[in-house]
């Protein structure tokens, strides 16, 4: 080995998943990327301390991939299918912008919506919103055209956290939802894998924090990564933390009693003392619609915002007159009725679900139940203050995270709500060592959540909703998956709000329709743009799934390597990936998980490498496509409005803005951002341009871990969180039944059910036992529940082709392979590295047996997401996948949209090969 | 005194991320399926009541190293700083070694291998012909320990010459430095927690510590 003649070493990030950014350099040994190493220059700032996690070892081998796409290819074959060859064929750039143009600039002239009323173009990206940390200036340019259909998503609502999503900003402005870990001693895990998938920041804080001797206890069926990283683990049945929880509920407030919780926040910063009148909804004021208090001082029933009063937190209380208003703005008064306070409510609602009534649902022992719940109680220290930057603050160093398929699909409402009960009765919501929102996505502004807190209805925060009411529902929908007909929680917030509705109804839906629809036919996009999104492989009923891609009309795929999606593209287009291309993102504070930072700032990706073959930086493309289809003034308006920077390019004291009559290059671009987020960032102090950031990688400022909570700043204002009573959900579900049965619609009728005041038990397991009896299935068939984890190794990277990720992986029991208990196993015949197939009543994949004692008998894992069969390298391996035989069905999508990987499924070895 | 180097591995923090091995590979160039490092997965008791613990290993450099001891050329050797090296240039690839380390530490690689049948551009560019039919091993980066020498910084202290595999741990369960100087990094936290090393028994007095328990901290 020659040593090498010039070696130089370059700042970047990794964002290849939601925990990002994290940072790193790359060495480059003679115009060679060969290694990734921590950046110790950030490693003040950092919470990871400049280090990034195994996947960015991976980005040298994703760079120089000999399976990748270097340059654009258009297919040959117009038949599209899993059996037919796409012919893809080596073109230029011009023949593709052609091609691309021309489609796009029909459309235009068309118009931007069809005779359905939907988008003739759609774009689809994929895991959480990270591509946008890669695709340059493309957003501008999709602002600059208009309306777009995000609908069609690849994971969204199935994959993601989505009811936490929902819920979490509706009730904390919380899109995610962490502990918060620096300050917290009792963490509650509910299948929270948080050292799997929250990234080096979250492993170095768990990691610091079990150190320091904090406990955590993990709830799931099976032994994670985190539940061996956890005090204890709690193999709780599938799909039955509802009940878990609840039970934790019922021994905080029918065993501990009042006395034991947080009373001042119970009483001044959530609607406990509202009184709830015999039709379920809060009483009002006659004369001003306020929901009414018991006020103790005077005994008599008071405004909620009454100065001076002292609101009864418990209690029944008779009311001379009230009013109170139901869905459709319902009037009914009252005389002499009785109120119950809200949490009087839940006291009386949750009475039933005892510790041991929850130990026949979750098969957890009562005496488990009781013990934990008092041990949070314990440890929640409700009295004890903290000082942060001057200020006391309650501390309150206990919370409850759940994890995917907990807080996703049929009961994760439940699960929501009840984990934040648990947070608001020992005041730990939004306080210091509690339950923390990291960032908003579905409210505005997206930057700062705390600017989003503003005072809405009866004194709670206000709510963006989707309207129901009889003249403002939006009755014909405006997007393929009818976010904003169907879910009024998700709100109408762009591009965010689109891709959380229902997504697998937009699936469903371009196939087939209910029997009662009576919305106009959903219809294909016209082009479909995709990116960093692989659908085939990562949604549900994935075989089904590509045959309907098939079906699209036109597709342009930004492609890495060939996979299961684009597959069935017309374009394939390369860009410049991780090591090749130039970004400038936001950095601390961002979003997800526990990226809540003492710093704020910009980082940036930056060009080590050249781009391998003719793949280009996807800010030149999206130029390219702007100028082509007429748009490259209104692209460029939008770049200087800030749409793909971290900054408006012109504003108080600054103007870096560009000029629209003119075609800007990709590195005069990003100048102009780096300029003007260093100008904000420093209020005018500091301007750096990208020079100096290829230097210096980033630029962070302080900030206050003030900013972590979201309690102070409702307190200012004196708000209340929408807590522990639903009367606003309950109230915009029964309009929505009512809008949609008026148009004779009742296919939504069953999650209608979900718009509840306070939640009941469902059996929420028995959901998908019915659907396969629904189904034609006969449960005593398929006797397990199959699940599925996550990895650190190949979580949302898309990076499954990544030979390193494979064998760095397989390190890990069961990481490759079909993970069983290793006595039920036994009782079946099936020995470790055994060839088993799963079979639900869709279908059947395949995989190795991993056995292990770390898992219930009654439940089967597969890591998440495989059966490959287009992509190069990994699928020349077998790997199980449950998305291809769970089952995409309106019966097993909740109130939200939302749907949980969990099919049931029979399992067996196989003695000799069988095709999939 | 001489330094003798070691690491100290706080299992209470691992995760099995196997964060440090692929930059183990990354930082030395290993062919694909040679790991100088990985993280063992294992799991222990009877369902319900079952752990699992991640527990990074690789050569411990020990002290009285059996793979020395039985290499019949000379070529496994031991430095006064306490690394363990081979060199390459009269290793006969016999294998001696391979079989004698307790700990499944070395590897031999007879043929070249890349991650994808053909070498890629970053593949060809650190290929070492050297390395073909040697026996090769965790080398605690001691190339990042000589430059240590010449800088004046302190290995396990400063990230240069500190071995990749400690640099890049993400949940901070790994150390590195002196063990001989009382007043090191790494001496203090093995003064302040409980530890063991693996496979003590056998006389090897390996050099890398797992950390379990708080002790008096």
């Amino acid at each position: 080995m020659n040593a090498p003649r010039d070696v130089q070493r370059f700042s970047s990030f990794c964002y290849n998943c939601v925990s990002g950014p994290d940072f790193l350099k790359i060495k480059v040994e003679d115009g060679v990327a060969t290694e990734i190493e921590p950046n110790f220059d950030a490693e003040r700032v950092h919470p990871a301390r400049g280090r990034p996690c195994v996947k960015a070892y991976g980005l040298v081998q994703k760079t120089y991939n000999p399976n990748r796409i270097l340059t654009p290819m258009k297919r040959t074959n117009p038949k599209k299918g899993r059996n037919e060859d796409p012919g893809f064929t080596p073109i230029s750039w011009d023949e593709a912008f052609d091609i691309i143009a021309a489609r796009l600039n029909a459309i235009r002239a068309k118009g931007l919506v069809d005779d359905a009323g939907l988008p003739r173009l759609a774009v689809s990206f994929g895991h959480g919103g990270t591509p946008a940390n890669y695709m340059g200036t493309f957003p501008a340019f999709l602002a600059a055209w208009g309306a777009v259909d995000y609908s069609f998503g690849s994971g969204q609502g199935v994959k993601c956290t989505h009811s936490e999503h929902l819920y979490g900003e509706f009730w904390h402005r919380a899109f995610t939802v962490s502990a918060d870990t620096p300050n917290c001693r009792y963490v509650i895990s509910c299948g929270a894998n948080v050292e799997v998938t929250g990234g080096p920041t979250a492993v170095i804080r768990h990691s610091d924090a079990r150190v320091r001797g904090y406990k955590r206890v993990h709830v799931e069926p099976h032994l994670t990564i985190t539940g061996a990283c956890s005090a204890e683990w709690v193999p709780i049945r599938p799909k039955t933390d509802p009940a878990f929880l609840f039970a934790l509920i019922n021994v905080l407030v029918c065993e501990h009693g009042l006395d034991r919780l947080d009373v001042p926040f119970l009483r001044d910063r959530t609607a406990s003392p509202y009184l709830v009148g015999p039709d379920g909804l809060y009483l009002r004021d006659p004369d001003s619609g306020k929901p009414l208090m018991w006020d103790v001082a005077t005994s008599r029933a008071v405004a909620y915002d009454a100065q001076g009063a002292v609101p009864a937190v418990e209690g029944r209380h008779r009311v001379a007159r009230a009013l109170t208003v139901g869905a459709d703005a319902a009037r009914a008064e009252h005389n002499d009725v009785e109120g119950v306070t809200a949490y009087q409510a839940l006291v009386d609602h949750i009475a039933r679900y005892t510790p041991e009534w929850a130990e026949t649902i979750c098969d957890v022992p009562a005496a488990t139940i009781r013990r934990i719940a008092g041990e949070y109680l314990e440890a929640a220290s409700i009295g004890e203050t903290i000082e942060i930057d001057g200020e006391i603050l309650p501390l309150r160093p206990v919370a409850v995270t759940l994890g995917k398929s907990v807080n996703n699909g049929w009961g994760a409402y439940e699960c929501c709500w009840a984990r934040t009960v648990l947070a608001s009765l020992v005041g730990a919501l939004e306080n210091p060592g509690g339950t923390l929102g990291t960032t908003v996505r579905i409210n505005r502004p997206q930057d700062n959540r705390h600017l989003s807190v503003k005072p809405g209805e009866d004194g709670f925060m206000v709510q963006h909703f989707n309207p129901t009411g009889q003249n403002s529902w939006e009755s014909e929908p405006t997007t393929r998956n009818i976010h904003r007909t169907l879910v009024p929680i998700v709100g109408r917030n762009g591009g965010w709000s689109q891709a959380l509705g229902p997504t697998q109804l937009a699936w469903l839906f371009t196939e087939g329709v209910p029997d009662d629809w009576s919305f106009p036919k959903p219809t294909y996009p016209e082009f479909w743009f995709v990116y960093r999104s692989n659908p085939a492989i990562s949604f549900w009923q994935t075989r089904l799934l590509a045959e309907s891609i098939a079906k699209f009309p036109f597709m342009a795929a930004f492609a890495y390597t060939v996979d299961e999606t684009n597959y069935m593209a017309d374009l394939l287009l390369p860009e410049a990936t991780d090591l090749e291309s130039t970004q400038l993102i936001r950095m601390g504070q961002t979003k997800y998980m526990e990226h809540f930072w003492d710093y704020i700032g910009v980082v940036l990706r930056q060009k080590a490498v050249e781009p391998q073959g003719d793949a280009r930086d996807f800010t030149w493309i999206a130029t390219q496509i702007a100028k082509r289809t007429d748009l490259l003034p209104q692209y460029v308006q939008q770049l200087n409005r800030g749409i793909s920077g971290v900054s408006p390019l012109k504003g108080e004291g600054y103007d870096f803005s560009l000029d629209p009559a003119t075609e800007p290059e990709p590195e005069h671009i990003w100048d102009a951002v780096c300029r003007a987020a260093t100008t904000t960032l420093s209020e005018g102090k500091e301007c750096h341009g990208l020079d100096w950031f290829k230097e210096h990688g980033f630029y962070a400022t302080p900030a206050s871990r003030l900013e972590w909570y979201l309690t102070p700043t409702l307190a200012r204002q004196g708000l209340r969180y929408e807590l522990p009573y639903q009367e606003r959900l309950m109230r915009v579900g029964q309009e929505l039944g009512n809008r949609l049965h008026e148009k004779g619609m009742h296919w939504w009728d069953d999650q209608l059910t979900e718009y509840v005041a306070l939640p009941d038990w469902h059996d929420v397991p028995g959901r998908w036992e019915r659907a396969l009896v629904n189904a034609g299935g006969r449960p005593e068939d398929f006797p397990f529940w199959l699940l599925t984890t996550k990895s650190m190794q190949y979580h949302s990277g898309g990076n499954a082709g990544i030979a390193l990720m494979n064998e760095v992986s397989e390190n890990l029991h069961g990481h490759t392979g079909v993970m069983l208990n290793a006595d039920a196993a036994a009782k079946l015949g099936i020995r470790e590295g055994d060839r088993v197939e799963v079979r639900s009543h869709i279908g059947a994949t395949f995989g190795k047996a991993a056995l292990m004692k770390g898992i219930r008998p009654d439940t089967i894992v597969i890591l998440g997401q495989f059966d490959h069969w287009a992509t190069p390298y990994i699928k020349d391996t077998e790997r199980a996948s449950l998305n291809t035989i769970a089952p995409m069905s309106i019966e097993l999508t909740d109130a939200t949209g939302s749907g949980a990987d969990i099919v049931r499924v029979a399992v067996r070895r196989m003695d000799k090969a069988v095709a999939a | 005194m001489n330094k003798r180097y070691a690491m100290a591995i706080d299992l209470r923090r691992c995760v099995g991320c196997q964060t440090c091995t692929a930059a183990c590979k990354s930082a030395n160039a290993t062919p694909p399926g040679v790991q100088w490092r990985r993280v063992l997965d294992l799991e222990t008791g009877e369902f319900p009541d079952v752990r699992r613990t991640f527990m990074p290993v690789a050569c411990m450099h020990c002290a009285n190293p059996p793979c020395m001891h039985v290499c019949p050329t000379t070529a496994t050797k031991q430095r006064e700083d306490g690394l363990v090296t081979i060199d390459y240039d009269i290793c006969i690839g016999c294998a001696n070694c391979v079989m004698a380390c307790p700990y499944d530490a070395r590897s031999i690689e007879h043929l070249p291998h890349y991650a994808y049948g053909e070498p890629m551009k970053s593949e060809t560019a650190r290929f070492d012909a050297g390395r073909l039919g040697v026996a090769t091993k965790c080398t605690f980066c001691k190339e990042r320990i000589d430059q240590a020498a010449i800088t004046g910084q302190i290995p396990g202290v400063d990230p240069e010459v500190t071995p990749a595999c400690v640099n890049s741990c993400i949940s901070g369960a790994m150390h590195f430095g002196d063990v001989n100087d009382a007043n090191s990094n790494i001496s203090r936290l093995l003064a302040d927690t409980e530890s063991f090393r693996m496979h003590e028994e056998l006389g090897t007095d390996p050099s890398v510590y797992y950390i379990w328990d708080g002790g008096d901290q």
